[in-house]
C-alpha cells in the first residue's frame, strides 16, 4: 500500500507547476482574464497542446499519452495552483466525450481538439429544465440542422464547435461562419466566459440513446475529478499564500500569525486541504484502478473539494483583511473560481445525489 | 515552503519491484491482507454471540455484567492472537503488519463487538511500554493487560492540569529506593474497574517538562481511592483517582527519571494518528442505521434531507481517504506528524456532526433510548450523541490539536 505518486506522474507534475509559473502565472494572466474577451492566452493553450497536456488521460489509440487519471488530477493540481484561466476543464471534458465515441467525426474533432486547433465544448443546460429531463434542442438527421437553446455554454460565443445535448442524443454543431446567436453571461467568476447560446445550422450526429448517455457520464465523471483536482491546487495555493502572510504581517508588535484565533483559522484551511488531498487522489486512483468504486468516489471528492475550497479560499480573504478585500490582491481570483467550480462540473447539489444514488440509497 | 504532509513533488517511486508498472499510488490490500480479513471477520461471524448493541438492549445487563460481557470476549480475541498485532512477539505480540492491525480494528467495529474494557491499557500503555520500557516490564504488564486479567486506567490529567498537562502537581517523593505518590487524578477512564495506572507524576517541581516521571501503580493498596464520576451520558466509566502516600517501586518506573514528559507525547503522538483510522468502518454501521430511519419514516424522499445525509457520506469517504494515507505512510516505516492531529481532528468532529445531523434528521425517533430497552438492534442515538461530545475534549481538545498545526505543520510563530 503506497499514498504517492510515481516518478513519471511526479515528474510531469514538476515540469507542468515550472511552466505554469513561468508563462501563465497571475501576473501574465490576470490582465486577460480582466480586459481581453476571451479571458486567456490561446498562444499558451496551444502550447498546453502541443505539450501532450490535453491528452494525459486519453487512450493512447485516441491520440493521448494514456497516463491515466492519477496522472490527469496531478496535472490539474498544478493547474489550480495558478488559477489557470479559460477553457481547461471544459476543454478536458468534451475530449473526453469525444474519445468515448465511435465514427470519423467524433475522431476528428478529438484529434483537432488535443492538437490545440479547435476550441470543442458541452452544450447541454437548457433554461428551466431540471437536469434528468431530456432536452428540447433538436436534431433533424435527415437535414442534419439543429435547432434550441443552451445556456451556460462555455466559452460558447468562441468555441469552434459545440457538442449539443439533443433529443436523440448528442451532435457537434461547428460555429457557423456568422456566428451563433451567443448573448454572453455575466457570472461571479470574471474569467469565465459563459453565453446563451441559440443554436440554429447543421450539424453532425455523434451518437444516440444509450450511447450518447454512457458517453457524457463518463466524461462528466472524468470532468468532477479534474475540477476536484483543480480546487485542490487553489486551496493549496490559497492555504500558503495566507501562511505567508500571518508570518509576515504585524499587528500589536508581533506578527499576527501568533494570535490563536488565526492559527486555528489556518489549522482548519491545512486540515480541509490535507483531506481533499487525499479524497482527490484516491477518488483518480479509484478511476484508473477501482472501477467500481469510481463513481462513488468521484462524487465524494468533488462535493468534499467543494465544500473544503469555499472554507479555504473564504478564510484566506478573512486573514488577509482589508487586503484581502480589494481587487488588487489575487485572492478574490481563487474564491470565485471556487464559486464557478461549486456549480459546474457537476455540482456539489448534483454530487451528494449521485453520491447516494450510487450506493441504492 | 512545503506544507504537505506527503509531498507530491517530492515523492519518486524507482524502486519499485520489476514486472510490476511503477504505481506509487496502490490502495489495494494485498491477497494476504484479504486473506487476513476474511479470516478475522468468519472468526467474529462464528464466536461473537450478540452484537454490543443488543448487549446493551438488555435491560438484564446490569453495568457491572457489561464490563464482564466486555473482559471475556476480549480474553477470547486475546486467545485466538488477535490482539497485539503489530507488536514484537518477543513482548507479547503477533510480529504482524500495522496493516493487519487496522483490518482487524475495521472488522471489530464491523461486527458491533463489545468494547475491550482494556482499550486505554493497549492504545496508550503498551506502546510505551514496548517504545520505553524494560524487558522485565513487558514481560510482567503486556500478557495480563492483552488478555484482560489486569485492566488499566491512565493517571494524566489533573483537575488543574488538563489541556495544559505539563502544570500536573500530583507528587512523587523518594521513600528509601522506592516512591510515595500524593495527589488527585481526574477522567479517569475505566478507574471503578481498573487494577493498575499508569501514571504522570511530579519528580521535581522546578522543572515543568524534565520534572515528570511515568509510573506504574496497582491501585489496590493503601493510599488510593477510585471514586465513580458520572458522565452526562449516565456512565459512570470515568472515575476520579486520590492518592495519599501510594507506594510506587522503583522497578516500575518506565523510562528514567524524568522522562515522563517525552514518553507521555510520543505516544501520545503516535496514538493520535492510529487510534479511530477505523473510524469510518464505524461510521458505515451508523449511516446504515441512519438511512434505515430515514427510509422508514419516509423523510428519504426529500432533497433537503438526502443533501444533509449525503454530505456525511462525502466527509466519511474524505476522512477515510486520509486515514489511507496515514496508514500507507505508517506501514512504510514513517512516523506520523502532524497528520495525527489532524486525524483526531477528523474523526472526533465528525462524530459530532454526525449525531446532530441524526437528530436533526430522524426527528423523535433519535430521541428514544434503545439501551436497556429490549430492542435488540440499532444504533442509540441519544447515547451516541451525548457521548460524541467527548471527542473533541478527551485525548488532546480540539483546540490543543489545532495549536499542534498551527506550530509544527504550517510554522507559526509562538508569542
Amino acid at each position: 500500500m503506497r499514498f504517492e505518486l510515481d516518478g513519471e506522474q511526479s515528474l510531469l507534475q514538476q515540469s507542468l507547476r515550472e511552466l505554469l509559473e513561468k508563462e501563465s502565472s497571475l501576473e501574465q494572466s490576470r490582465p486577460l482574464m480582466e480586459s481581453s474577451a476571451e479571458g486567456y492566452s490561446k498562444s499558451f493553450y496551444r502550447q498546453l497542446a502541443s505539450l501532450g497536456y490535453l491528452g494525459i488521460g486519453v487512450p493512447e489509440d485516441r491520440g493521448g499519452a494514456g497516463a491515466g487519471y492519477v496522472a490527469l488530477a496531478a496535472a490539474l493540481h498544478a493547474m489550480g495552483r495558478v488559477a489557470l484561466p479559460g477553457p481547461i476543464l471544459d476543454l478536458l471534458e468534451a475530449i473526453e466525450v469525444l474519445r468515448r465515441l465511435p465514427g470519423e467525426e467524433a475522431r476528428r474533432w478529438c484529434d483537432r481538439a488535443l492538437a490545440g486547433d479547435a476550441l470543442v465544448c458541452l452544450a447541454h443546460r437548457e433554461p428551466h429544465s431540471a437536469r434528468e429531463a431530456s432536452p428540447r434542442t433538436r436534431i433533424d438527421p435527415a437535414t442534419g440542422s439543429i435547432a434550441g437553446r443552451k445556456v451556460f455554454v462555455p466559452f460558447g460565443a468562441s468555441a469552434d464547435a459545440l457538442i449539443v445535448t439533443t433529443d436523440r442524443g448528442l451532435a457537434i454543431a461547428p460555429r457557423p461562419d456568422a456566428g451563433w446567436d451567443a448573448r454572453p453571461l455575466e457570472t461571479v467568476d470574471h474569467a469565465q466566459r459563459f453565453a446563451d447560446v441559440t443554436l440554429a445550422g447543421p450539424a453532425v450526429e455523434l451518437a444516440e440513446g444509450e450511447d450518447a448517455r454512457c458517453a457524457v457520464e463518463g466524461a462528466e465523471r472524468v470532468g468532477a475529478l479534474d475540477a476536484a483536482a483543480f480546487l485542490l491546487g487553489m486551496m493549496e495555493r490559497v492555504l500558503e499564500m495566507s501562511v505567508a502572510y500571518l508570518k509576515d504581517r504585524r499587528a500589536f508588535g508581533v506578527p499576527i500569525g501568533s494570535f490563536q484565533a488565526l492559527q486555528h483559522r489556518a489549522a482548519d484551511m491545512l486540515l480541509y486541504t490535507e483531506n481533499t488531498r487525499a479524497a482527490v487522489y484516491r477518488a483518480a486512483w479509484s478511476c484508473d484502478c477501482d472501477p467500481e468504486s469510481a463513481a462513488l468516489q468521484v462524487a465524494a471528492a468533488k462535493a468534499y473539494a467543494g465544500d473544503a475550497a469555499r472554507f479555504v479560499c473564504r478564510e484566506g480573504i478573512q486573514v488577509f483583511g482589508g487586503v484581502g478585500f480589494t481587487w488588487e490582491y489575487d485572492l478574490h481570483i481563487f474564491y470565485k473560481r471556487t464559486k464557478m467550480l461549486e456549480e459546474f462540473h457537476g455540482s456539489t447539489r448534483d454530487q451528494l445525489e449521485q453520491l447516494l444514488r450510487v450506493q441504492g440509497i | 515552503m512545503s506544507l504537505v504532509v506527503i509531498d507530491y513533488e517530492i515523492v519518486g517511486g524507482s524502486d519499485s519491484p520489476q514486472g510490476r508498472t511503477r504505481a506509487a499510488l496502490d490502495l489495494r490490500f494485498s491477497d494476504a491482507e484479504r486473506a487476513f480479513r476474511d479470516e478475522v471477520r468468519l472468526w467474529f461471524e462464528t464466536h461473537l454471540a450478540r452484537p454490543w448493541s443488543a448487549e446493551l438492549g438488555d435491560p438484564s445487563n446490569t453495568e457491572d455484567q457489561l464490563v464482564a460481557i466486555r473482559r471475556s470476549f476480549q480474553r477470547s480475541l486475546c486467545d485466538a492472537g488477535y490482539l497485539g498485532l503489530d507488536w514484537p512477539r518477543q513482548f507479547g505480540g503477533q510480529d504482524r503488519s500495522i496493516v493487519d492491525r487496522v483490518i482487524f480494528q475495521e472488522e471489530f467495529v464491523r461486527a458491533d463487538a463489545p468494547p475491550l474494557p482494556n482499550f486505554i491499557g493497549i492504545q496508550i500503555f503498551g506502546p510505551a511500554l514496548i517504545h520505553h520500557g524494560s524487558d522485565a516490564q513487558r514481560e510482567r504488564f503486556i500478557p495480563p493487560m492483552l488478555r484482560a486479567d489486569e485492566i488499566w486506567c491512565q493517571g494524566f490529567s489533573e483537575p488543574s492540569a488538563g489541556s495544559d498537562l505539563a502544570a500536573l502537581r500530583c507528587a512523587a517523593v523518594p521513600d528509601g529506593d522506592d516512591y510515595r505518590i500524593t495527589g488527585q487524578k481526574v477522567w479517569t477512564t475505566m478507574g471503578p474497574w481498573a487494577d493498575w495506572t499508569f501514571l504522570l507524576a511530579r519528580t521535581d517541581p522546578e522543572d515543568r517538562y524534565g520534572g515528570i516521571t511515568f509510573f506504574l501503580l496497582p491501585l489496590d493498596q493503601p493510599g488510593i481511592e477510585v471514586r465513580p464520576l458520572r458522565q452526562l451520558t449516565g456512565d459512570a466509566e470515568f472515575g476520579e483517582m486520590f492518592l495519599d502516600g501510594a507506594l510506587a517501586r522503583r522497578e516500575h518506573i518506565v523510562g528514567r527519571i524524568g522522562e515522563g514528559w517525552k514518553i507521555a507525547n510520543t505516544v501520545l503522538a503516535y496514538e493520535r494518528g492510529v487510534y479511530e483510522i477505523e473510524g469510518p468502518a464505524r461510521n458505515d454501521r451508523f449511516l446504515a442505521d441512519l438511512v434505515r430511519g430515514l427510509r422508514e419514516s419516509g423523510a428519504l424522499a426529500y432533497d433537503d434531507v438526502r443533501q444533509r445525509l449525503a454530505r456525511l457520506f462525502a466527509e466519511n469517504e474524505a476522512i477515510r481517504a486520509a486515514g489511507l494515507r496515514m496508514l500507507a505512510a505508517l506501514s512504510n516505516g514513517e512516523t506520523p506528524g502532524e497528520e495525527a492531529s489532524i486525524q483526531k481532528l477528523n474523526w472526533s468532529e465528525y462524530a459530532r456532526r454526525q449525531a446532530e445531523v441524526a437528530f436533526d434528521l430522524l426527528g423523535d425517533q433519535a430521541h428514544l433510548r434503545r439501551r436497556g430497552s429490549g430492542a435488540s438492534v440499532g444504533v442509540d442515538w441519544v447515547y451516541e450523541h451525548l457521548f460524541s461530545l467527548s471527542g473533541p475534549i478527551a485525548g488532546g481538545s480540539s483546540e490543543i490539536q489545532r495549536n499542534i498545526i498551527a506550530k509544527r505543520a504550517l510554522g507559526l510563530p509562538t508569542r
